[in-house]
Order: structure tokens, then C-alpha cells, then sequence
């Protein structure tokens, strides 16, 4: 179908919107807390001009469909590590590489490519500036065991040694990975082995058979805390950032099993096209900064990507807004790094829609 | 009497015009007013239906980007003889270095997320030589050997795995997203082959949506009916009430009662809760009603039972009851009188609202989402989760349109059977 008809459709609703938010950067997340801590992070400390976010349920498929009709309405996009690398093989994110070197360096002068480097990320996509790490982290109520409590991956997938059903979501990404590490992978060599022993994903379902019968999947990010709450489940795989919300926020008294937990990255990306580009790659500058980075801490408990962002709220700690120390619950502290699984994005871009339909069919059977 | 119109002398108006020129003038003048009438409408359905329909259908056999990135590429690569080389020759090689060398970068990185759905790994293949053969030619240093220079730039050139997927994307139009929504796609020779075993999971998600469907329309109907007969014979101060309680839930937020029927159904929820207060279950021995089919079927029924109930109770309220008096007043039993009198005359209805609810259900996506745990992914996740993660547009539009032609199926099958004049919505 022509460009002309599609664009002629898109436009007498996008002008609606774009009359209303005239000059304004425009934002687009996830919603909930998390875009709160945003907006609390780096609207309510940023001057330049105004910021607006709005919420969207993630992927790329918005992005594609203002790109290829040519009404651009959204300015940034926060988006997940593979959606980062898409987006930008796609041309619907603006290569910005170029402009990295005007990015907020770290208080010490490092510049903001070698300070993610410094926190284990190597593979920036063109297009896009740090955001957090956020994780895939299994976690339990210590109440619900009366004797010896997990503390390994292993115990996860052991439902002898720990009995009752596990909650897990409805996708692959972070239950194969810690599948591997319950199986002896080494956390930092997961991604190695998949890339290189050809039978490593037959190997992880493999793990994961061992609970199959005990699962109970859920698909919203509230979900795993109402299971565990409840009691439906004795363990669960969470966002991490929710878990730390209980934590902190609600009286909660959950514990992690560090050990295996998958750490994700999240990106803003730049629109191709995007109305108020110039604004909103300033924006991006600041919101990427160690000290904005940082401040996101003080609200939600996912890590700044940047490693000299974890030095700050160190060296401020009691850092959460409630006057509580927030390094207990983030999940990427030096030691906590060791044991994780760093993910993996090119790796999952390739595979993740192989691997996805797998579990799928895994799952129905 | 037949009359011969030629025989018949033209009638005149006032003003000397046939009669019937005349009628036909202000005939055409009142179709156009119409026309007019129904202008905006008729737009607003080629625009909002008609077009993204079509587009629809159009993106399920597209494939004219990779075929226009890749031209020289598949020329060369059509001549190939796989019986003979195990590797395509040098000039596939030097095809596609310049195709990939000068090709736009934007539309290069569109055909990836296409091929890499033919072969995992697509993706950061072409990602990375384009990177390798940018720089390349900026040293232009051209290779010698651009099959030992690709090659060197990584090894997956050497792996005919990945070659012979090329062989899917060598036409414009493909039925290839189609085969892939049946679990099928082709192999080197471009026969049409089973995917590969584990990952099958189409076939068995349009199962598993029909049937999801036909059960919650069968238990809608079940339910319905009684409910629909009651709204219709009791007196209507009553019947006012009850239909309340029919529409209260229908204006209820979906997500709303989705999160009820969790409340309800799970383990710690308020039916075991109750049956184990009761004594009827032990406290291990707690059902399991949701995050599983019984839990969708459950929640979905109760979703779509209004669809249901008002098209049954719109027929049922214009049946006379005197027909059911007749009946046993001429010896029918009253099981006889229902089945033979009362019954067939709710068929409208009931067909109306079991296609009604059927087509709803196999569309279904965020209930089951929600409360169907494993067993909650119908055939609209997976449409969704083209749509939004993997960017398989093709694929998305192939499942969409499976699903369209299935209705249109048995839309006809029921104009068949039933007949689409039986049909009563209100």
C-alpha cells in the first residue's frame, strides 16, 4: 500500500495530538513506578524545556508504524536491550554515535562509554544512551520455610529439597539462563556456552523440565509478588525493581537469590524523525549523567547503568527517599556482578524468537 | 394482465416532460442525496476497515524488500547448483558484498529482522559484515577473493544452513508466512517441509484457541438460555431487575473482572477457601482453577455470557406463550412441547449469540493472558507477540488473516445451514 494513503490516514489523528503538545519533549516508558522515578529523576531536575511522558506497552511495533508513515509524534523511547539493536538496524532509531562524546562523563573524567564498560556493558547500540539495569532475580518470603532456606539457583529447580510450586513468567528470556547456572555454567560463561555448544538450549530445558509440573507462570510484573504473597507459590522469578518496591515501600521482608539472576539493560532511544529532536537528545544528555542516574535510585531499585552511578549513592547512602539504605536491594553491586548473568542482547535478538516459540510449545505440552 | 408498454401512449406533465423523465430526474436527484448521505460513513469504512484490512493482506505475502535489497544477490544465488558445490560460487559472494556494500543502511536493517525469522542468527550475521565491508570499502582495498574475504569476516559464510534459508525469500510474493502460521516452511530446495519439531507451536495454538472457543460458547449457551427464558417470562418489574444484574458486569471494566475471577478461582482464593472451611477439601488438597485452561474457560464465560444472553432473550420475548399452552393443550408432554414448539423457535437466537461469542473468544487475548498461565497463550499472542517483539510483520498478518478466512468460513457454513436471514441480534 502506498506511503501517501497511510500517511493520510495517520495524520488527522496524530495532528490532534501534536497541536496539544506543541515543543514539548515527549517521552515514551513503561508507566507505573517506574516512570514515576523518571520523572522524579530527571523531569522534576532538568530546566531546559518541558518533558512530557507517556506509557506504552513496550516493543517496537509503535515505533515502526509512526516511522514508516512519516508522523513522527514521540520524541524518546525507553526500550528493551534487542529492541535498542533493532530499532537501530531498522532506522527507526537515529544513529547518535556521533554525539556520545558530548555525553556527561563521570566525576573522575571517564568518558561515559568506558564507565558503562566499567559496569560490564559492551554492546551500546548506535542509537540509544544508557538508562538502568534492571533483572530477572528469583526471590522468597523467608517465613514461608520453617527450616534451612534457599540460597543457591540450584535450589530453585529442586523441588525436593524445597517443596511447592514456583512462579515463573510466560516468556524464555531469564528462566533458560538461570536454568543453565542451576545446571554448574559458570554465571559470566552462560551466554558463552550458548553461543558455542550447540545442545546448551536443549540443555537448559532439560533443567527446566525438572520443575515443569510445579509452575505457575504469570505474565504482568505484579503478578510473582501477589503469588508469593499469597502463597500460591514459595519462590518466584520478579523484576527485581518490585521486589525492592515491597522491600522498601510496603513492610515487605523478601529475600533474593542473587546468584543466576539475569541483569537486563534499558535504553532511551532517539526517533528518527523525532519532532523536537535537538530538545530531546539534551534531555537524553542529562538523563544519562551519572548523578541523574543515580537520583532514579533514590526511587526505584534498579541500577544505573553507569558504573560511577553506583559510586554516588554509595557514598550517600542512606540514599532511598524514605532515609533507608538502597545497595541491599540493588542487584548490581560489585559482589552481586560476580554472580549474575550479564545479558546478552545481539545474542538474543538473533535467537530470542526461535527460543520464545520453543517455550511456547514447551509450556503447552 | 401482462401490458405492453411500447402500446401504451406516454403520459405528459404540466410542462410537456414524460412523465417518466420527469420520475426519473427527481429519482436520480434523491440517489445522490442519499448517496451523499452515506458518503461519510462509506469513508469512514474504506479507511478504518477496507484499507488496513487490505493492507493486512498484502503484508502476509510480501516480500519485495528483501528481493529488492538483495537483487543481485539472488540472481547470482538462482544459478547456484547445490548438487554440485556445497558453497555458493565466488559471484554469489561478490553479489551480495556489493549489494550489502552499497545498499541503503535503513533498508538493509528492515530485511534482517525478516531473514533472521528463516534462520536465527540472520540478524548479527548481516549486522556485522555490514560493519566489516563498510570499512572495506573506505580502505578500497577490494578483496581478491570476496567469498575467502566474507568469509574471514565471519565464519557463518561458510555454513550452508544459512544459504540454503536464502532459498525462502527468493519471490516478491510468498506464501511462506502462511506455511509458517501451519508450522511449515521450506527447505534448501524449497519444498515445503515440517518446522523443526520443538519449535511447532502454531498448530497447536489454533487447537487450542478453537477449542477454548467451542467451550465457552457451548457452557455461554448452557448458561444463557435459562437466564435468557427467565428475562423474558417473568413480570417485567422482575425481569427489569434481573436484567440488571445482566448488564451490570457487561459495563464492568474487562480487566476488572478478570482480577475478580483470580481472586475467586486461586488456591488461597475464596472458593478453595470456603470448600476447605467447609471441609469438603483438605488444606493440601487445594484445587487448581486458574493460571490453566479451567481458569480461561471460567473467566471467558462469564466475559461473554451477555453476548449470549440478549440476542436469546430478544427472540425469546416475541414468542407468543400462547404457542406452549396450544402445544400441551393438543397432548404434547411439556418436555415434548419445548423441544418441538419452543425450541426451534429460539434458533435465531441462539445462533446469533453462539457466533457471536465463538468469533469474540478465538479472538481473545488479554484474559487468557491473564489468567491462563501456560495454557493462556490463544492464538492473539502470538499475533501480538510478532507485532510487538519480534517485528515478523508477515508473519503477524498471515495468523490475522488465517483468522479472518476462518470466520468468513463459517459465516458461510452458517448461511448454509442456518441461513443468514435467521439471524436476530435485537
Amino acid at each position: 500500500m502506498s506511503k501517501f494513503i497511510k500517511a493520510f490516514l495517520f495524520v488527522p489523528f496524530i495532528a490532534l495530538f501534536a497541536f496539544a503538545t506543541n515543543a514539548d519533549v515527549t517521552v515514551v516508558s513503561w508507566g507505573g513506578a517506574y516512570t514515576e522515578s523518571q520523572i522524579k529523576a530527571y523531569v522534576d531536575t532538568y530546566d531546559a524545556t518541558t518533558v512530557k511522558f507517556e506509557n506504552y506497552n513496550g516493543g517496537l511495533g509503535e515505533v515502526r508504524a509512526q516511522v514508516e508513515t512519516g508522523a513522527v509524534i514521540w520524541d524518546v523511547v525507553d526500550v528493551l536491550p534487542d529492541q535498542a539493536i533493532t530499532g537501530c538496524d531498522e532506522g527507526l532509531f537515529e544513529d547518535i554515535s556521533a554525539e556520545y562524546g558530548n555525553f556527561t562523563p563521570a566525576p573522575d573524567g571517564t568518558g561515559m562509554i568506558e564507565d558503562m564498560a566499567n559496569s560490564g556493558v559492551t554492546n551500546l547500540s548506535d542509537c540509544c544512551a544508557p538508562q538502568i539495569f534492571w533483572t530477572y532475580v528469583v526471590f522468597y518470603d523467608p517465613d514461608a520455610f520453617s527450616g534451612e532456606k534457599p540460597s543457591r539457583i540450584a535450589d530453585f529447580f529442586d523441588t525436593t529439597k524445597f517443596p511447592g510450586k514456583r512462579g515463573v513468567h510466560t516468556w524464555a528470556n531469564g528462566f533458560i539462563q538461570m536454568a543453565l547456572v542451576a545446571d554448574g555454567v559458570a554465571p559470566n560463561a552462560v551466554y558463552i556456552v550458548l553461543k558455542d555448544q550447540s545442545g546448551a538450549v536443549d540443555r537448559a530445558f532439560a533443567v527446566m523440565d525438572k520443575i515443569k509440573d510445579d509452575i505457575v507462570h504469570w505474565s504482568s510484573g505484579s503478578k510473582p509478588l501477589e503469588l508469593v504473597k499469597s502463597g500460591e507459590v514459595v519462590m518466584a522469578i520478579a523484576y527485581n525493581g518490585r521486589v525492592g518496591a515491597a522491600n522498601l515501600s510496603e513492610g515487605e521482608n523478601f529475600e533474593y537469590i542473587w546468584e543466576g539472576q539475569l541483569i537486563e539493560q534499558e535504553y532511551i532511544c532517539l526517533m528518527t524523525g523525532a519532532p523536537n529532536r535537538d530538545a530531546a537528545l539534551d534531555f537524553m544528555i542529562h538523563a544519562s549523567s551519572p548523578t541523574s542516574q543515580a537520583e532514579q535510585a533514590k526511587y526505584i531499585t534498579y541500577g544505573p547503568m553507569r558504573a560511577s552511578g553506583i559510586d554516588i549513592i554509595v557514598a550517600g547512602e542512606p540514599w532511598f527517599h524514605t532515609g533507608i539504605d538502597v545497595m541491599p536491594q540493588m542487584p548490581n553491586t560489585a559482589e552481586r556482578l560476580k554472580i549474575s548473568v550479564m545479558g546478552d542482547p545481539i545474542w538474543w535478538s538473533d535467537n530470542g524468537s526461535e527460543i520464545d516459540e520453543r517455550y511456547g510449545a514447551w509450556m503447552g505440552n | 394482465m401482462e401490458v405492453d408498454i411500447s402500446t401504451v401512449e406516454q403520459i405528459l406533465t404540466t410542462d410537456g416532460i414524460p412523465l417518466k423523465v420527469s420520475l426519473q430526474k427527481t429519482e436520480r436527484k434523491n440517489k445522490i442525496k442519499a448517496f451523499l448521505l452515506v458518503l461519510p460513513l462509506l469513508a469512514f469504512i474504506i479507511f478504518t476497515f477496507v484499507v488496513p484490512i487490505g493492507d493486512m493482506l498484502t503484508r502476509s505475502i510480501d516480500d519485495s524488500l528483501v528481493n529488492e535489497v538483495y537483487v543481485k544477490t539472488f540472481e547470482e544465488y538462482r544459478k547456484w547448483d547445490k548438487a554440485k558445490d556445497e558453497l555458493p560460487p565466488e559471484a554469489v559472494y561478490k553479489a551480495l558484498f556489493e549489494d550489502i556494500a552499497y545498499g541503503e543502511k535503513i533498508k538493509i536493517g528492515r530485511t534482517i529482522t525478516r531473514m533472521n525469522y528463516s534462520k536465527s542468527g540472520w540478524k548479527s550475521l548481516i549486522r556485522k559484515t555490514r560493519r566489516q565491508i563498510g570499512k572495506i570499502v573506505k580502505s578500497e582495498e577490494l578483496p581478491t577473493s570476496y567469498k575467502d574475504a566474507l568469509i574471514e569476516i565471519n565464519e557463518r559464510w561458510a555454513d550452508p544452513t544459512f544459504w540454503y534459508s536464502m532459498s525462502q525469500m527468493l519471490s516478491e510474493s510468498t506464501p511462506i508466512y502462511y506455511w509458517n502460521a501451519i508450522d511449515r516452511t521450506y527447505d534448501q530446495e524449497a519444498n515445503i517441509v515440517m518446522q523443526k519439531k520443538e519449535r511447532r507451536i502454531y498448530v497447536k495454538t489454533w487447537i487450542k484457541t478453537f477449542k477454548v472457543g467451542v467451550y465457552v460458547t457451548f457452557f455461554c449457551l448452557i448458561l444463557g438460555f435459562p437466564v435468557a427464558h427467565l428475562l423474558a417470562n417473568l413480570p417485567l418489574r422482575l425481569s427489569n431487575i434481573l436484567m440488571i444484574f445482566v448488564l451490570l458486569p457487561f459495563w464492568t471494566s474487562l480487566l476488572v473482572r478478570t482480577t475478580a475471577w483470580i481472586v475467586m478461582l486461586q488456591q488461597n482464593g475464596v472458593i478453595n477457601d470456603v470448600l476447605v472451611w467447609l471441609g469438603i477439601l483438605s488444606d493440601e488438597g487445594r484445587i487448581q482453577m486458574v493460571y490453566n485452561q479451567t481458569g480461561t474457560i471460567i473467566a471467558m464465560t462469564q466475559i461473554l455470557l451477555p453476548f449470549m444472553i440478549l440476542p436469546l432473550y430478544s427472540v425469546m420475548k416475541v414468542i407468543p406463550k400462547s404457542h406452549m399452552r396450544a402445544a400441551q393443550n393438543l397432548g404434547a408432554k411439556p418436555a415434548k412441547a419445548f423441544t418441538r414448539v419452543y425450541l426451534p423457535q429460539t434458533i435465531p437466537g441462539m445462533s446469533a449469540g453462539g457466533l457471536l461469542v465463538f468469533v469474540l473468544a478465538i479472538g481473545y487475548f488479554i484474559t487468557p493472558e491473564l489468567v491462563g498461565g501456560k495454557d493462556g497463550q490463544l492464538i492473539g499472542h502470538w499475533i501480538a507477540y510478532h507485532l510487538k517483539t519480534t517485528l515478523n510483520w508477515g508473519l503477524c498478518s498471515a495468523l490475522g488473516a488465517i483468522l479472518l478466512g476462518i470466520m468468513l468460513v463459517l459465516y458461510w457454513l452458517y448461511n448454509k445451514i442456518v441461513g443468514i436471514d435467521n439471524i436476530k441480534l435485537g
